[in-house]
């Protein structure tokens, strides 16, 4: 045991709420400007970090910015439970408190060339946000962008803004559709999977990046790998109950991993290799 | 040669010890019941008269010296996040060597990858002193010799005592441990070094221990055996009241928490279990580990089939602490025969 101080990974550091933007009834996004560090809280794509209300908790929350537009830091966050409902309480100049980013990450060059299929539920196209305006902001050179997104109703969509800035840039996709239509709503109905002929979905120099509730990407994965995607042409982020963001707390264990540090990007060969009864999907 | 340490001069030599260190050692509070902790000053007045280093188990084993069942992360208000830590000097004496293995277990579980600067600073320093066991202190539950981690350490320790009649033999395991005995030179006495006679106590010490299983077959079998049965029937006894956990020396799972109110408060991390339902709940109210059975596959297939592979060391001692906390009778050695399908008693 050497005798040296070690930095101290738990100590979370203050950040200024800069922007607050309602997305639906109970999920805001945050732009939080760390202070006192001096320079910019650099990330990738696909990578969370823990936030903090002093006094309440600490949860992990995925970063939905694009590590391309430097400057900006994004978190999606729906009020779930103590620590998210009172993070909804807060306005712009208020503090919350921040440590991280852990994680893997996204792939990025290896999908170059690609056709990318983004598959998303709900809330889980935050995570997904991250790598899209980071694929948008070098689209030349990527192939086709779909992004298939779900939700339970219309009013749980989020960015709804930003699909439209999305559907408007060529050579990129988007569709939505929701569980349970609401009269003013003229999209599409049913399941992500339902979306996957209309955009004529085809395995060919093609990669799946999926996040969603569990039923969703087990379905959804599922599907993929039926009409041809490879184990590693599936990518997907998860998510778990955690409380360290570093690999000793325990609780985000499957199996053997991780989530927390060798996740919570996987491909489905991995997930598939996650025994069963952990409950994965 | 060898070093010499009367057993008439240990009490001398912890009060010794006491100027420099925080010293730890097992103590008898109550007839049977031995706790693992601080000498205090009561225990000078009475001169030590309630250690114990004879072969009583202690019920908790030195884990929580490290990693405490609940410690203060940072405090925080209006001046901030304020960091509190502890490194005092700790000397750990009359440990036995499963315990030793837990500790160094869990010394490469939260070293790994970035050191757990909480535990690291209450660890770092600190002296380990193995009495190694002459007879088993769980005679139906602990079975180090099948684990591989006793009675005696092989190695890991700072320094290790083996009893030789009115003496212990010294071995000496590290820098520090000899730092040690040279600061102490009243009561470590240069002697030939009688290694046929630590052979032979060390070779009977092991004799004695009658709980035996077949470890390395089940290591072998928790790689690819599926014993959803085995965990559904224990699932069902269970009572999931996380004793096993807390007392296990390679348990290190921890939930952190917030308290505090107006702005000032402290967060907070705690021991956590695998078998609490709770621990894997998420906001939302989905839970992926909710069946009995599952939590139960957890603990087991923690210990004996991903800690191997991933620490290259089983996350089972063989201190029989489970077992003996068991209020349902649920422990390790049990599941191993089960899995293992025999006795194996000898």
């Amino acid at each position: 045991m050497t005798t040296d101080a070690v930095r101290n990974e738990y100590l979370p550091l203050p950040a200024l709420i800069r922007d607050i933007r309602r997305e639906t009834f109970d999920v805001k996004t945050f732009s939080l400007e760390p202070v006192g560090v001096g320079e910019p809280f650099a990330y990738r794509q696909g990578q969370f970090a823990e936030l903090s209300v002093l006094g309440l908790g600490e949860v992990p929350i995925s970063i939905t910015s694009s590590p391309s537009r430097k400057g900006h830091l994004e978190f999606t966050i729906r009020a779930a439970g103590r620590v998210t409902r009172a993070m909804h309480e807060l306005a712009i100049g208020d503090t919350m408190h921040i440590r991280g980013p852990y994680g893997n990450a996204f792939p990025f060059e290896s999908l170059k060339g690609k056709n990318l299929y983004f598959v998303a539920g709900g809330i889980g196209l935050a995570p997904l946000r991250s790598l899209i305006n980071m694929v948008l902001d070098a689209k030349g050179e990527f192939g086709n962008v779909r992004i298939l997104y779900g939700a339970k109703s219309p009013d749980e969509l989020c960015f709804k803004g930003e699909l439209e800035e999305w559907k408007a840039i060529p050579g990129v996709e988007v569709l939505a559709t929701v569980d349970r239509a609401d009269q003013g709503w003229k999209g599409r109905v049913g399941l992500v999977t339902t979306l996957w002929d209309e955009v004529g979905l085809s395995p060919a120099n093609a990669v799946a990046i999926l996040c969603g509730p569990p039923i969703m990407i087990k379905f959804a994965a599922a599907g993929l790998a039926e009409r041809g995607f490879g184990d590693g042409e599936i990518i997907m982020t998860l998510e778990r109950y955690m409380k360290c963001g570093v690999g000793k707390c325990g609780h985000c264990n499957i199996g053997g991993r991780f989530v927390c540090t060798d996740g919570p990007v996987f491909d489905y060969g991995q997930v598939k290799a996650m025994p069963a009864k952990e409950g994965v999907f | 040669m060898g070093t010499i340490l009367h057993k008439y001069d240990v009490k001398a030599l912890l009060i010794e010890a006491a100027g420099d260190w925080d010293v730890y050692a097992p103590f008898e509070e109550a007839p049977g019941d031995v706790a693992f902790r601080r000498m205090n000053e009561t225990d000078r007045g009475g001169g030590l008269a309630r250690l114990e280093l004879g072969d009583l188990p202690s019920l908790a084993g030195p884990k929580g010296l490290f990693f405490p069942q609940s410690e203060t992360l940072f405090r925080f208000g209006s001046g901030g996040v304020e960091e509190t830590v502890e490194s005092s000097p700790k000397l750990l004496f009359g440990i036995r060597s499963c315990d030793l293995a837990g500790l160094l277990f869990a010394d490469g579980f939260f070293e790994k990858d970035f050191a757990d600067s909480y535990r690291h600073s209450r660890r770092q320093g600190s002296l380990l002193v193995v009495k190694g066991c002459l007879s088993p202190p769980r005679p139906t539950s602990c079975f180090c010799v099948s684990a591989g981690t006793g009675p005696f350490a092989e190695g890991g320790f700072d320094l290790q005592l083996v009893e030789l009649g009115e003496d212990y033999a010294v071995e000496i395991g590290s820098e520090a441990g000899e730092r040690f005995v040279a600061d102490h030179p009243r009561y470590f006495a240069p002697r030939d070094s009688p290694s046929a006679e630590i052979a032979r106590v060390k070779e009977g010490a092991a004799e004695t221990l009658g709980l035996k299983v077949d470890f390395g077959k089940a290591l072998k079998l928790m790689e690819a055996g599926d014993f959803e049965k085995v965990y559904a029937e224990l699932g069902e006894r269970c009572i999931y009241c996380g004793a096993c956990l807390y007392v296990c020396p390679t348990c290190t799972c921890f939930n952190v928490f917030d308290r505090g109110a107006g702005g000032e408060g402290e967060r907070l991390r705690n021991w956590d279990g695998c078998v609490f339902e709770g621990y894997t709940r998420e906001a939302s109210g989905h839970n992926p580990r909710t069946k009995k059975s599952s939590r139960t596959a957890r603990r087991y297939e923690h210990k004996l089939k991903y800690d191997p592979s991933a620490a290259g060391r089983s996350g089972c001692v063989g201190c029989g602490r489970c077992l003996d906390a068991c209020p349902v009778g649920i422990g390790m050695s049990k599941f191993i025969r089960t899995i293992t399908g025999g006795t194996e008693e000898s």
